[in-house]
């Protein structure tokens, strides 16, 4: 189980949205990436053959962490701040 | 150094590949040269569409034109029987879903325009029928209500681009073929009672003989020609597909449209396929002579106006993550009609190109193996001699 | 209509569109990021309330960053993606550009690709595992979003930036089990031969030096001659991280070991993002120690494409003094192109500090150089995933030139058996297809070829393409 942690320095104000229908808090500023994975998400999504996936690269080339948000898909998490309200989902087929 | 064999192929598409399977299959000592890869032109990049009924560019210039492109009808009708049994005869896994094509209409006048066009494709012995909005909406509730009749053949479906041409050239390779990838064909020359190609790299080329030479060459046709002395004219038409992202699936026919340019289905992977017909700009020398060798351009406007008439008879398309826009270059003939039979004035040398060669490819290739045994093909080819284009 | 369309805000990028700016032409610049810096100068976002981040050991980092963000004549677009180039009937270029939902063209009579590079992916037993990633990712979460990426790392690599990502992640209070190099540290004659190369870049070694300081003082065990041979995890236990000792040909020699960590951190160096150019028709060069495929290109760094000019990684990863000089160039020369002359002084200095950095650069390629052929020989058993998006396994791949031996090239490989036709458009497996090719023809990896890029470059909704006639 990874154990990603924020450090404690100064962030932005509370933004709270939904991850699979669970509140997930986070701050103005952070990506989709940074939030889910401080929240110990195990997994953005799962491949065709059930096998979950965390962001690999963090800078928008390797697709691993894309995200279904307010019902569009692939979006990557990496390259997404986060937003009041959005409702974030895993991609029904990576 | 020389070696002789009794077909040289010319090109490793699907029509060359087949052909060599299907001239090693009875004996010949067959030797197929392509100057790239297997299956990375035209064969590899078109849509996989396996349409019969007449397409969208052979109705937009008019019923006359529709009936002399029905002339191709019987190629039609033969190559919607040889795919469904090539995955049994090649023993490959070819995939091929002949699970129906719909062509539909929007307007009354496309309407009208498909009814005709059924009518003339019924004579020649198509099994295409209209269906109204009550019958799309039991055999495709996927289309948008916009769509109002369609005709519906249910020969028409899809095989696998990606797969299908190098399938047969490992068919070809076990019926005894050989294939020389990376080795173009650089000059080609009567000898004695056959030919004599040489092929290969800049630095070695190689002398090889043949009894009967088969340009299989697609865009590269009129060049083969041209070192033949033949004259075999060829149109190249660039156009641009595009590939989605994959998806539960959807759509269980292959979609064309009887008032634009579309063509819709869903390969077996689950991406969506999206093509019909849009240009791309081939790049062109000075002289305009178009270089086959250089990629194509995609064009804004094919990409927008490709997208937006999928999506208006598929709404949800515009959220689907399109991967991935390309471009094959096919050819066509100046009446459309392809162009099959012995190169003119060039004994023991066939040829077979021009329009939906991946639809018709083993058509052509059932023919040019029975030309190349000096049998009577089983299909009239005198509509596509290339003799029609002889000069003088 | 802008005068110049300049892809990617890192220092080449920025370099560019400040010497553009200054001859007075009009420049736009497009980054997927929400700021500019570029990978290498990763900041916290605006809303940490900070201006600027670490960009030891690039002095000159912050002072490029103020001027490009405040002059009047660079406009930026950021969280957009450049996704494929297009050119009009009538001979106008212009980006098709994306907000992940809508598309756009933006027009420019020149185009500057400072699109940089990306982690080289190296494809072993238990590489796609939640939990194993880039060094690139742990750093960039590191610098720019502060979120420590696990309690337990392994860093394991071969690039020289490894140590500085370590001391990083140290200082920061995590705990490193292990630190596996590939190769030995440089040694006294290595050093010695690099000398010459070092003026002007005295700092790079500088931040090296300090960083294995720091290592040591946290007693962290440095591995040398070791290389990654596989991950295994259990449920969502610790990843257990097998480690090999190898030999100077990075051949695995005695046994594995285990260590136990949450995140395992990979850096054998920077593959270049050239999707861009290819799509657009520039040509490439094999360049192996320069990163792979790098886009060809003049003295003035102008490629095969008329309008469009390349600086930075793209043309051979040198890191960012390089593709800052690479930069000022490209912009003056594009300034030139555009009938606008530069100023005398600014040539002779981004001339210099071109050369400067060309035999610094040259010297770290050379140190470098990832060994690719043991590289991809990590992904021989057969169960081993190459292509991370559609999970095509080295098992299918080898089947595939096996039943297929006509079968030579990495585009041909592609369309066989679906490797590098997922969403991340091939860039994850491409240099493992090519090298395996390679290795079963017993030919080079140059021969293999790569793999063609098609527009989108990056997928985008194909509502998208609805708005590229507009």
């Amino acid at each position: 189980m990874a154990n990603f942690h924020r450090l404690p320095v100064a962030r932005g104000r509370p933004v709270r949205f939904t991850f699979e229908g669970a509140p997930v808090d986070s701050f103005a500023g952070e990506t989709l990436a940074t939030a889910l994975l401080a929240a110990q998400v195990g997994a953005f999504g799962h491949t065709r053959e059930g096998n979950p996936r965390l962001p690999f690269c963090n800078m928008g080339t390797c697709f691993d962490c894309a995200v279904q948000v307010d019902g569009r898909g692939l979006v990557r998490a990496c390259l997404t701040d986060v937003v009041e309200g959005m409702v974030v989902n895993m991609q029904e087929i990576k | 150094m020389t070696a002789h064999f009794d077909t040289i192929i010319i090109g490793g598409g699907l029509l060359g590949c087949a052909t060599a399977w299907m001239i090693a299959r009875e004996g010949g000592r067959v030797l197929l040269l392509e100057r790239d890869q297997i299956n990375q032109h035209a064969s590899g990049s078109n849509a996989g569409s396996l349409h019969f009924q007449l397409e969208y560019r052979m109705i937009e210039g008019g019923l006359d034109k529709a009936r002399k492109a029905a002339e191709a009808m019987p190629l039609h009708l033969d190559a919607a029987e040889l795919w469904a049994d090539l995955p049994r005869l090649t023993a490959e896994p070819i995939v091929v879903k002949q699970t129906g094509g719909l062509m539909i209409a929007e307007t009354a006048d496309q309407v009208r325009l498909l009814e005709q066009k059924t009518e003339i494709e019924r004579a020649w012995g198509l099994d295409n029928r209209m269906i109204d909005r009550a019958g799309i909406e039991r055999i495709a509730p996927y289309l948008s209500d916009r769509v109002i009749a369609a005709a519906h053949c249910t020969t028409e479906g899809k095989a696998d681009a990606r797969t299908a041409g190098p399938a047969f050239a490992r068919a070809a390779l076990a019926a005894g073929a050989h294939i020389r990838t990376r080795s173009e064909v650089r000059a080609l020359s009567r000898r004695g009672r056959g030919w004599s190609v040489v092929a290969g790299s800049d630095e070695s080329p190689q002398t090889l003989q043949a009894d009967t030479v088969v340009i299989a060459a697609g865009v590269w046709t009129t060049r083969m020609g041209q070192m033949m002395g033949a004259d075999l004219p060829t149109i190249p038409l660039a156009l641009m597909m595009t590939v989605t992202q994959r998806m539960a699936p959807l759509i269980g026919h292959l979609v064309q449209h009887a008032g634009g340019r579309l063509s819709l289905k869903q390969a077996l992977d689950g991406n969506i396929l999206i093509g019909g017909g849009w240009p791309a700009r081939l790049l062109r020398d000075a002289e305009g002579t178009p270089d086959f060798d250089a990629k194509p351009q995609l064009e804004a406007s094919s990409l927008a106006g490709n997208a937006r008439i999928a999506m208006g008879v598929l709404p949800r398309l515009a959220g689907v993550p399109a991967l991935r826009s390309w471009v094959g270059t096919t050819t066509i003939t100046p009446d459309q009609l392809p162009l099959v039979g012995p190169v003119p004035g060039c004994p023991g040398a066939f040829v077979a190109t021009g329009g939906s060669a991946f639809t018709l490819g083993p058509s052509f290739a059932q023919a040019l193996a029975a030309l190349v045994a000096g049998r009577q093909p089983l299909t009239d080819l005198r509509s596509f001699d290339p003799a029609r284009y002889a000069k003088g | 209509m802008h005068d110049v369309a300049i892809v990617g805000a890192g220092p080449a990028g920025m370099a560019g569109a400040l010497q553009l700016a200054r001859a007075g032409l009009s420049v736009v610049v497009i980054d997927e990021q929400a700021r500019a810096g570029g990978q290498i100068f990763r900041r916290p976002p605006e809303e940490f309330g900070v201006r600027h981040g670490q960009y030891r050991p690039y002095g000159w980092a912050r002072d490029l960053i103020e001027d490009f963000e405040e002059h009047p004549l660079i406009e930026t677009r950021f969280r957009q993606t450049v996704f494929g180039i297009l050119r009009d009937p009538e001979g106008q270029i212009s980006l098709a550009v994306s907000d992940g939902q809508r598309g756009t063209r933006i027009k420019a009579r020149r185009v500057l690709l400072a699109t940089g590079a990306y982690d080289m992916p190296v494809a072993f037993p238990g590489w796609t595992l939640p939990g194993v990633m880039t060094a690139g990712a742990v750093q960039s979460l590191l610098k720019s979003q502060k979120l420590l990426a696990g309690r337990q790392i392994v860093v394991a690599g071969s690039h020289p930036i490894q140590l500085i990502l370590a001391a990083q992640l140290l200082e920061a209070g995590a705990d490193l089990a292990a630190i596996a190099l590939a190769r030995d540290l440089p040694g006294f004659l290595e050093m010695a031969r690099t000398l010459p190369a070092i003026p002007g870049n005295v700092s790079i070694f500088t931040e090296a030096l300090r960083a294995m300081a720091v290592i040591a003082r946290h007693r962290v065990p440095l591995l040398r001659r070791t290389l990654i041979s596989a991950v295994e995890q259990t449920g969502e236990g610790p990843l257990r991280i097998s480690l090999r000792k190898v030999d100077a040909q990075w051949r695995p020699v005695g046994t594995a070991r285990e260590f136990e960590a949450d995140v395992l951190a990979l850096g054998y160096g920077f593959t270049p993002s050239t999707e861009l150019a290819r799509q657009a028709g520039c040509a490439l060069s094999w360049h192996s120690a320069g990163g792979g495929w790098t886009v060809q290109h003049d003295d003035n760094f102008r490629t095969g494409v008329q309008e469009i000019f390349v600086a930075g990684e793209q043309t051979g990863v040198a890191g960012a003094g390089r593709a800052h000089a690479e930069g000022l160039v490209a912009g003056q020369a594009i300034a030139h192109s555009l009938g606008v002359g530069a100023d005398p002084l600014e040539v002779n200095r981004a001339q210099a500090l071109l050369k400067s950095s060309e035999r610094f650069a040259g010297v770290m390629q050379t140190m470098f150089e990832p060994n690719r052929t043991a590289l991809a020989d990590l992904s021989h058993h057969s169960a081993t995933v190459i292509c991370r998006c559609e999970e095509i396994t080295s098992g299918q791949l080898e089947d595939a030139l096996t039943c297929n031996p006509f079968l030579t090239s990495a585009s041909a490989a592609k369309l066989e058996c679906r490797t590098g036709m997922g969403v991340c458009q091939g860039r994850y497996c491409e240099g493992t297809v090519a090298a395996r090719i390679a290795m079963h023809h017993n030919t080079q990896i140059a021969q293999a070829g790569h793999f063609n890029a098609h527009l989108p470059v990056k997928p985008v909704p194909l509502g998208a393409y609805g708005d590229l006639d507009h």
